[in-house]
């Protein structure tokens, strides 16, 4: 086992172990930092009886000392790092961010004066979700993913039809 | 009795069953673009790299390089290639690790590298 091997699987063990408690039962907060609210729309159409997210055990809640979860949308203004950083520091351990839409992900936006371009370059980032905006289903796939009830397939895609060329 | 409550039971349950079935509007929803190696050329992944607005699509030497994670949706790739480019109708794309995201397509007439 290469150096540091060890300590990489106890790490993997525990994210394992957390995500089966958070399996259940997963609190949300979302945080929009600089978004066109598009993703924060299809958010909100979670809770919508076709997706109804509760019967999956998931639940939003407005106060990040609440949540196991931060669902981040928007190319992170750099304005917001600040409050999006004690977000995160306010929530309690151990906890999830999920990164949610192109903008998010550093699709849109480069990075400049204004913005970061991308939530990864402020907070630890566990699960990225693509679309703009991602759509409901998608975003339920994402948290699937991010408590461990999925597997994230997009790594076997080729995004290729009709073979070799 | 209230009449909702009569048409709710004769119009039965309206929420989806997914994650445990699949759901039949799955297909209509935009998602990102599937390519043909067959019809991708240098010049035509030029035309790509060129149309795309949020710099998903991009070319490295013989590759082609799509990042998932840029991409909006917006067909404008389809709209200009349509003999290289079609819908993928995948929505299911989150990703554990950004990397996974981008994509590398030979391109046609190219060695690989």
């Amino acid at each position: 086992m290469s150096p540091g091997g060890q300590e990489q699987a106890a790490a993997e063990d525990l994210r394992h172990a957390v995500r089966r408690q958070f399996g259940r039962s997963l609190h949300i907060r979302t945080l929009d930092t600089g978004s066109c609210a598009a993703c924060e729309q299809e958010i909100r159409m979670l809770a919508a009886p076709h997706y109804d997210l509760q019967r999956l055990g998931f639940f939003f809640t407005p106060a990040p000392r609440h949540a196991d979860l931060l669902l981040v949308t928007g190319p992170m203004l750099r304005a917001f790092a600040a409050a999006a950083g004690k977000t995160y520091d306010a929530m309690p351990g151990p906890k999830l961010v999920v990164a949610t839409g192109a903008c998010a992900l550093g699709g849109v936006y480069q990075p400049d004066a204004f913005s970061y371009g991308s939530v990864g370059e402020v907070l630890p980032v566990d699960v990225w979700i693509p679309g703009c905006p991602p759509s409901p289903l998608a975003l339920l796939q994402g948290l699937l993913v991010a408590v461990g009830r999925l597997a994230g397939k997009v790594s076997a895609l080729s995004f290729t039809v009709g073979g070799e060329p | 009795m209230p009449q909702w409550f009569i048409r709710g039971l004769r119009r039965g349950v309206v929420t989806t069953r997914y994650p445990a079935r699949p759901d039949p509007s799955a297909s209509t929803l935009p998602g990102p673009p599937a390519f043909r190696p067959r019809a991708l050329t240098r010049a035509v992944a030029d035309t790509l790299a060129r149309v795309c607005p949020s710099r998903a699509i991009a070319r490295d030497r013989g590759t082609l390089v799509f990042d998932a994670g840029a991409c909006t949706a917006c067909g404008r790739c389809r709209d200009a290639e349509p003999s290289a480019v079609i819908w993928s109708r995948e929505f299911e794309l989150a990703a554990t690790d950004r990397p996974s995201l981008v994509k590398r397509i030979q391109l046609r007439g190219e060695e690989s590298q």
